[in-house]
Order: C-alpha cells, then sequence, then structure tokens
C-alpha cells in the first residue's frame, strides 16, 4: 500500500515538473545542430515563472469559460498522467479511472475544452486557429482513436500495461504487421499534435498557427498554465508512443527500483528527441491544405492494418 | 527465425507502395512507385523460392525484375514529355480519395476473401490463406486507381499495379507454368507499348459527347 | 506429324508469312493469305489433328471457319476502304500488319490445348486490335482505343484469377485433360467459372462489362468493325464456352444473358447513330448464344452456332454497307441520312438484307438459330427468361428495323455508290445468311 501511494505520487510528480525540462532539452538540441547557442535547458522553467508574476488580461467579451478552462485542461491532462504507463509499467491509485480509450478520448475532451475558450475571446485569429485544428483534429483524433483501439488488438485488452509486459516478454511480437503499422501511424500523430516541423512551426522565427494560435490572446498566469499543459500533453503522447509502441523495454515495477525508472525515461525520451529533432532539421513546413494529405495517410494505414489484422487471425 | 512475419512486412509494404502511388500527383513519382512495387514482389518471389527451394519462384523472380521493373519502367520514363518532373496531374483531390478508396476496398476485398478465398490453403510458406488478402487488395487498388483519375499515364500505373496483383497471387497460391507468367509479361509489356502510343496524343480523358449511350 | 497438327500449324504461319511483305505489296499477299485460310479451314473439316498441342472438335471448326472468312472478306473490303487519304492514325502498310497479326491470335486462342495460352491469345487480340481502332485518327477514335485497352485488360486480368483457380484445382491448364476429367462441384471450380464468366464476358459484352463495345465498334473503320463484331467476339465466346463446359453453371449464364439482352435491347432503341445501333445488336445476338450455349442442350448449341455463323455474315454486311453509306454521305447520323436507295441500290439492298439478317428475321439463318435457342430455353424450364428474352428480340428488332428503313426509303438524296468492290463485298457477305438458312431448311426437311 505505501508502495502504491509512493508510486503515484513519484509518477504525479515527475510528469507534472519535468514535462517542461523535455521542451528544454528540444530546443536546446535544435540550437545546436543549427550551429547556434541555444536556450539553457531550464528556459521553459524560466518563461512559466516569469508569466506567473505578469499581470493577467482579459479580453472584454470573454466569460468564465475562458478564464477558468486553462485550469480544468490542466486538471485533464494531469488526470490523464495518472492512466497512461509514463513512468511506472504498473497500475497505480488512479489508473482504473479509465482505460486507453478513455485515455484518446480526454485527450479530445481536453483539446476541445481549449478550443471552446479560445473561440470564446472572440479573437480573429484565434477563430482562424480554432478553424483549422477543427478541420485537421477530425482526420487526427480519428487516427488517434484507432491506433489506440490497435493496441487492443495485440494482447485482446485494452489495457496499455498489459501490452507493455506482452511486448517485453514476446519480442518477435513487435514485428507483426499492425504493431509496425499502428506504431508509423501514432508517430505521424505525434508529429502533428505537438506541433512539430512538417506540420507546424513554431518558435524563433513564427508563431504556429495550428496548436499555438490557441494560446493566442492569454497572458500572465493563464498562458504559464497553457503552455505547461502543452508541455505535459507532449510528454504524455510522447511517452505513450515509447512505453507501449517503440521502445517497451527497460522499465522496472518493483519498489525500490522504480524510482530507476526516472533516469530510464529520461534516456528514452532523449532517443525520441534524438529522432525527432533528425525530422525537424531536415524537412520543411508543408503547405496547408497538404497537412490534410499527411492526416489522411495516418488515418489509412491505421484503419487499414487494423482491418487487416481483424482477418489475418 | 520466423519466417511468417516476413512474409507478411513485404507483402504490407507492397500494399503500402500501392497507396503511396494512389497519393501522388506528380507522375514520375508514381512510375518510382510502380518499380518499388515490383522490385518488392520480385524479393516476395525470391524469398518464397528460398523457402520452397523452388527455382521456378527464382526464375520468376528475375522476370518480374527485368520484364516487369526495368522494361516498364524504362518505356514509361522515355514517353514522358521532356521536362519530366513537372508532370502534374490537375484536380486530384487526395484525402477524399483515400476514404473513398478504404471505402471500395474493405467492401470488395474483405467480402470476396470472406466468401472465397479463405479456404483456400496455398502451397507458400505461411501455410494460412491469410496472404492471399494482399494480392486481392492490389488487384482492386489498380482498378480503383484506374477508375479515380483521368490521365493517361496514371491509368497506365494502375493497369500493371493490376497485373502486379495478379503475379503476386500466382506467386502466393500456386504458381503457375513458366510458359505461361512469360507470355503474361510479354503481353503486358506489349500493352505498354502500345498504350504510350496512344499517350502521346492524348493525356488525359474527360467526358465526351458522341461516345455517350 | 500428322496431317492434321499441319494444318493447324499452317493456319497460323500463313498471314504471319504474308506480313513479311510489309515492304511491298501487303495488300495483296493479306488477300492471298486470307483465301488460303479459308481453304485450309475449310480442309479442318475432314482432317483434324489430335488433341495433343491443339485442341480441335467440329465446334472449332465452326469458329475457325467463321474467322478466316470475315478476315478473307474484310482483307478485300480494305483494298479499296483504306486508302491514304483516311488512313490518318496508322500508315497503310500497318493497318495490314495489324489486321493479319489479329487474326493470327484469334486462330491461336481458337485452337490451342491450354487454357493459359488461350489467355494469352486474348490478350494479344486486344493488342493487335487496339491500333486498329484508331485507323482514322479523331479525338474520339483516340478515347475509343483507349477505353477499349483498359476496360478489356482490366477484365481479363481479372479472367486470369480464374485460370489460376483451375490450375489450383486441378493440377493442370490442358483443356483436353481437364474436360475429360467429368465433373468436379467444387467451391473453387465454380467461383473460377463466375468469374471467367465476367472476365471474358468483358469481351463478348455481357452486361456490366459491355460498355466499351459500341464506342470501339463506331469508331473503328468499317472492316475492322466487322472483324470485331463477327471474329473476336465469337472467339471470347468460345474461350467462355470451354471453361463453362467444365462445371455448367447454366441458370448464372442465362440470367446475365438475359440481363444483357434487356440491356442492349433497351440501349439500342435510343441510339441516333447506326454503327452504334450495329454494335448493340451485336451484344444482343452474343448474348441470345451464350444463353444457347448455356442450356447445355444439344438443340441449344447447334442453335448457337448456326447463329453465331450466320450472324457473322450478316454484322460483317451491316457493317460494310454502312461503310459504303459512311464514304458517301459523310455522316454518321442516322437522321442525316435519307433515301439512299435510289442511287446506292446494291448497297442499299445488301444493308437491308444485313439489318434483316442480324435481327433474325425469316428465312435467315439467324432466324433458325434463334429459334433453337429459344425452344432449348424451355426446355430447360428457364421459362421467366424466354419470355423477357422474346419481348426484347421484339423490341430490337423494330429498333433495327424501323432505323434502316428511315435511311434507305424516303425522298432520295443524292449520294452514288462509292466504286464497286465495296458494295459487292457486303453484297456477298449479307447473302450468305440465306444460303445458311435455306441449307438449314433443306437439312431439316431431309431429316424430319
Amino acid at each position: 500500500m505505501l508502495t502504491l501511494i509512493l508510486e503515484t505520487a513519484v509518477q504525479f510528480i515527475f510528469v507534472i515538473l519535468s514535462a517542461p525540462l523535455f521542451a528544454g532539452i528540444f530546443a536546446r538540441f535544435k540550437a545546436r545542430v543549427e550551429s547556434r547557442r541555444g536556450p539553457s535547458i531550464f528556459q521553459p522553467y524560466y518563461d512559466i515563472f516569469k508569466l506567473l508574476k505578469k499581470e493577467t488580461l482579459v479580453p472584454d467579451g470573454s466569460s468564465i469559460l475562458f478564464r477558468y478552462v486553462p485550469y480544468v485542461a490542466f486538471g485533464v491532462y494531469c488526470l490523464i498522467a495518472l492512466i497512461i504507463p509514463v513512468l511506472i509499467p504498473v497500475p497505480i491509485i488512479f489508473t482504473a479511472s479509465a482505460d486507453f480509450l478513455g485515455g484518446a478520448i480526454l485527450f479530445s475532451f481536453a483539446a476541445f475544452l481549449k478550443m471552446a475558450a479560445a473561440m470564446d475571446s472572440g479573437s480573429n485569429l484565434a477563430a482562424m486557429g480554432v478553424s483549422r485544428l477543427a478541420s485537421f483534429n477530425f482526420l487526427g483524433e480519428g487516427a488517434l482513436i484507432t491506433v489506440f483501439i490497435a493496441v487492443s488488438l495485440i494482447t485482446g485488452t485494452d489495457n496499455p500495461y498489459t501490452t507493455n509486459q506482452y511486448l517485453v516478454s514476446n519480442p518477435s511480437a513487435n514485428i507483426t504487421l499492425v504493431h509496425v503499422f499502428a506504431t508509423l501511424a501514432f508517430f505521424m500523430i505525434f508529429l502533428y499534435e505537438t506541433g512539430k516541423i512538417p506540420l507546424e512551426s513554431s518558435g524563433l522565427q513564427e508563431l504556429g498557427m495550428i496548436d499555438e494560435s490557441l494560446n493566442y490572446e492569454y497572458s500572465g498566469r493563464l498562458l504559464a498554465v497553457n503552455k505547461w499543459s502543452s508541455y505535459i500533453k507532449q510528454y504524455l503522447l510522447g511517452s505513450v508512443l515509447l512505453n507501449v509502441f517503440l521502445f517497451p523495454w527497460g522499465l522496472f515495477s518493483t519498489s525500490p527500483y522504480f524510482l530507476l525508472d526516472i533516469p530510464v525515461m529520461i534516456g528514452k525520451w532523449l532517443l525520441l528527441i534524438f529522432i525527432v529533432m533528425i525530422i525537424e532539421t531536415t524537412l520543411a513546413k508543408v503547405r496547408l491544405f497538404k497537412i490534410l494529405d499527411y492526416l489522411a495517410v495516418a488515418f489509412t494505414f491505421s484503419i487499414l492494418f487494423l482491418l487487416l489484422s481483424e482477418v489475418m487471425h | 527465425m520466423n519466417y511468417d512475419s516476413i512474409v507478411y512486412l513485404i507483402s504490407a509494404s507492397i500494399l503500402v507502395s500501392a497507396f503511396y502511388i494512389q497519393g501522388q500527383r506528380y507522375i514520375m513519382s508514381m512510375i518510382r512507385g510502380q518499380l518499388v512495387q515490383s522490385v518488392l514482389i520480385a524479393v516476395a518471389s525470391f524469398l518464397l523460392a528460398y523457402l520452397e527451394s523452388s527455382t521456378d519462384l527464382l526464375i520468376l523472380g528475375l522476370l518480374i525484375l527485368i520484364l516487369r521493373g526495368v522494361l516498364i519502367t524504362y518505356m514509361l520514363e522515355t514517353r514522358m514529355p521532356s521536362r519530366k518532373s513537372y508532370v502534374f496531374e490537375e484536380g486530384v483531390n487526395v484525402p477524399y480519395l483515400f476514404l473513398v478508396d478504404l471505402v471500395f476496398i474493405v467492401i470488395a476485398v474483405f467480402i470476396i476473401y470472406s466468401i472465397i478465398f479463405s479456404s483456400l490453403v496455398p502451397i507458400s510458406q505461411p501455410g494460412n490463406s491469410s496472404t492471399l488478402l494482399f494480392p486481392l487488395l492490389l488487384f482492386f487498388q489498380g482498378l480503383f486507381l484506374i477508375t479515380s483519375r483521368r490521365s493517361t499515364f496514371t491509368q497506365i500505373v494502375g493497369y500493371v499495379e493490376e497485373e502486379n496483383g495478379l503475379v503476386l497471387l500466382a506467386i502466393f497460391l500456386l504458381p503457375v507454368p513458366i510458359i505461361i507468367e512469360a507470355s503474361v509479361f510479354l503481353d503486358v509489356l506489349a500493352l505498354v507499348v502500345i498504350s504510350s502510343v496512344i499517350t502521346v496524343e492524348k493525356a488525359t480523358h474527360e467526358r465526351m459527347e458522341e461516345l455517350r449511350g | 506429324m500428322t496431317p492434321g497438327t499441319l494444318i493447324s500449324i499452317l493456319l497460323l504461319l500463313v498471314p504471319g508469312i504474308a506480313s513479311i511483305f510489309y515492304f511491298r505489296n501487303i495488300r495483296m499477299a493479306t488477300v492471298a493469305a486470307a483465301a488460303l485460310d479459308e481453304i485450309l479451314s475449310v480442309l479442318l473439316f475432314w482432317i483434324m489433328p489430335p488433341q495433343g498441342f491443339f485442341f480441335v472438335d467440329r465446334t472449332t471448326d465452326v469458329f475457325i471457319f467463321m474467322i478466316t472468312s470475315i478476315y478473307l472478306l474484310s482483307s478485300i473490303y480494305s483494298l479499296r476502304y483504306i486508302s491514304d487519304r483516311n488512313a490518318t492514325g496508322l500508315k497503310q502498310p500497318t493497318y495490314y500488319l495489324l489486321l493479319n497479326l489479329f487474326a493470327v491470335s484469334m486462330l491461336f486462342s481458337a485452337q490451342i490445348n491450354n487454357y493459359g495460352l488461350m489467355w494469352v491469345g486474348i490478350e494479344a487480340t486486344t493488342i493487335s486490335s487496339a491500333l486498329l481502332i484508331m485507323t482514322e485518327k479523331s479525338e474520339e477514335s483516340l478515347e475509343a482505343t483507349w477505353r477499349y485497352i483498359i476496360i478489356v485488360s482490366a477484365g481479363v486480368t481479372f479472367a486470369f484469377i480464374s485460370i489460376i483457380l483451375i490450375y489450383y484445382s486441378f493440377g493442370t491448364l490442358t483443356v483436353s485433360t481437364i474436360l475429360s476429367a467429368g465433373r468436379t462441384n467444387t467451391l473453387f471450380v465454380r467461383v473460377a467459372v463466375s468469374i471467367a464468366l465476367i472476365g471474358f464476358g468483358t469481351k463478348v459484352g455481357v452486361f456490366p462489362v459491355h460498355t466499351w463495345l459500341p464506342d470501339a465498334h463506331s469508331e473503328a473503320p468499317s472492316p475492322v468493325s466487322a472483324m470485331f463484331s463477327g471474329v473476336l467476339l465469337p472467339t471470347a465466346l468460345y474461350v467462355l464456352y470451354r471453361i463453362f463446359q467444365i462445371d455448367p453453371i447454366t441458370s448464372l449464364f442465362i440470367w446475365f444473358g438475359t440481363i444483357s439482352i434487356v440491356a442492349a435491347s433497351l440501349f439500342l432503341g435510343y441510339q441516333a447513330r447506326y454503327k452504334r445501333m450495329f454494335a448493340y445488336s451485336t451484344m444482343e445476338n452474343m448474348n441470345l448464344a451464350l444463353i444457347g450455349i448455356a442450356t447445355m442442350n444439344p438443340l441449344g448449341i447447334v442453335g448457337a452456332l448456326y447463329l453465331l455463323i450466320s450472324h457473322s455474315f450478316s454484322k460483317a454486311g451491316a457493317f460494310y454497307s454502312s461503310g459504303s453509306v459512311l464514304r458517301s454521305t459523310g455522316t454518321k447520323d442516322v437522321a442525316n441520312v435519307k433515301g439512299i436507295a435510289k442511287k446506292m441500290p446494291i448497297t442499299s439492298a445488301a444493308l437491308l438484307m444485313s439489318s434483316l439478317g442480324v435481327s433474325g428475321t425469316p428465312p435467315f439463318g439467324t432466324f433458325f438459330g434463334e429459334i433453337l435457342i429459344l425452344y432449348s430455353m424451355v426446355l430447360v424450364n428457364a421459362v421467366p427468361e424466354f419470355i423477357i428474352v422474346v419481348i426484347f428480340l421484339v423490341f430490337a428488332f423494330v429498333g433495327i428495323n424501323l432505323n434502316v428503313s428511315r435511311m434507305i426509303f424516303g425522298s432520295p438524296g443524292d449520294n452514288s455508290e462509292p466504286g464497286r468492290l465495296m458494295p459487292a463485298v457486303s453484297l456477298v457477305a449479307s447473302i450468305v445468311p440465306l444460303a445458311i438458312g435455306a441449307f438449314f431448311m433443306v437439312v431439316n426437311n431431309a431429316i424430319l
């Protein structure tokens, strides 16, 4: 019982506190590759603290939605952090609140809340961003949910922890067809959801107009909470990609070895950052309508191989 | 070493190349995609030749490589107009086509497969009939490519894709005698030659008043 | 080797040899080759090759005779029809070369003793005939050529699946071995035969994969259309027949034939161009023959053979006379051709007799074929199909003859006969079915 509480606390605190760190590591690596010095890896933390101290302005016509949704979305992401295997490979206290599919739907829920709040601000640019996001999400969410269902085809249950253990103990299950193509599809969705090149470029030169535009009207404390939610979302999606699809090995479940999970996760994340960075620095952002092509391909992969694996058994 | 998964993976890659061709707007990329597809089929043939120690499949793989991979690609590439990489096909709405494609394929292939093919037992290595799903998918994907596009080149590539599906079916199910396979290849080659004569004159196909009804 | 095998091989080689004269006088060489082939095919009735490489029985003989006769008539007709002035898509020698290759591929498909090679032969016919359609280059003929290639190839490719399934079930592709092995009722063989119906049926003109038919027939030059209707479609029907014999699924074939006849008659009704009209009439006749074969009744099969051979000559005559009309009036529409009876007597006579022939009027041979087929339909209890077919045959009859009489009778225009060779050939072609009909009556009276 004590181990359980300890594991829960470790996972919760680790996810929330370390999410900005990975974003910072990523920004610094990318800068190094581009022959710049780049910001310090703790820069996101400095940004968040700075924003917390600044004045919060809200647009005139906005309602409670605008002012409280950032906290609600943050809360949703924290809940998701307890449901999926992002640090500890065994279920902890709140894991049974929702299964894997429920996790996917919670992601959609948080995205919907943020979109509603951004629309509520009444700004033109935010409205444009929301319309883009909504039209791309219809394929993106479809692919996300399908991929999460595909996970269940490997083991027969929707529980990602079981999938993780199954993949660790049967290495040959890793090259089954549905697994390989579900991984590919999920990787493509990961790039889309976290706003990486070739889909959205945000940062130095421009403000990405798909995901980032949701933050356009926020300032001060609300902006800090929003940014933090984005970092947590990035961490969660990446960890699912690593632990359930790409690289399920290396996690410990017994006490007190689960504390070793922290460096293991950091190591795995470094690998993921490396891969994403190669993609980011070699490709250019595609034109807006091609994002729909990209998502259609991801969707096709996930559905086709879902059906194929059903028929083949 | 579990060869089943490798066979499945190669078949899946062939399918992926078919979808790649479906999503292209540039004709050169389509021709290259078809080259990749033919090479992958030859690889599958070689793999099965090794697994079943059959020289027939080996010769078949070589024939595929030469006649389909090299010759057809060469023919198609030389017929394109001089500024090759810019030959572009207008008005292709890729995501919509993908979705319609999925529906079409699901209905056609899975129904046909479950009624007919699931009781076939192929001779080749993964002894269950699920490998036959891929050639069928490839065939219908070629058919869909022909019906969804208007450019002559695309339709030629779609036809070659259909024939590739048939060759794959023969490889997986039971290899037809070499004489027949060779004649089939030569036939397809001749057809591609003839089609390319036409593409010089007519590059797109619209509805025509006189040919209605 | 036996004399029979020698004849079969010669049948294939002779047009090939004629093609060597490409740079000299290939036109006359082609005619000579066709005449020689005709004589050989008549000889084949008495001297048949044994079943080894070739598989020739009485039915095959009829088809081969059909092929060589129309080949001869078309090559003679082409001498006048295809001139340098209007052969813009192909050069004249190329036209004759392709015509020879076309004939060889069809003779090959009809005689060979192997299903896979039959398939190859059918594909080869597509290859050699495709370019013939665009002899007179225009936007429409290019489009028709392309549709022909794509639709027929897609269909025939589908038929290859059935060949693979046949090989899988029997372990061999030799026609004689499979047919003498007796009936096997496994699922695969049924599926193979059904797939072959759609696959090879694309070339025969089965609904719904017949869509290339009217386009190709209307845009191709007349001798080529005659060869399509009179030779290509029957050859494809022959191959389908051989596959059908493995496992006869009578009801499926009869239903598809009936639906196709309905479609053909309906489409025929509102055609405004006479060549397309004749194309749909071909489709109707082919499907009637398909029904006759599908009944697996000796009366039905004999009726189908009578129908096919009379129809080949009649349809060839119809297309030849249409070609003459096209040459002198320059229009393809029915409405623009009026009253050619006065100035073009021979062509009008040929046209009238051909159209009566293809719509199944007594005493032409097609009528007797149709009667036999309809009778055999009743014998196998295909009564609803019988009723439907009769109704729509009447529709088609009215449709064709109404249009043709509009063209022939009425106030005379001032066209003139385009030379003497073309009308003569069309007249010969249209009289032959009369002879066949007369032959039939004599034979029956002698028996009865």
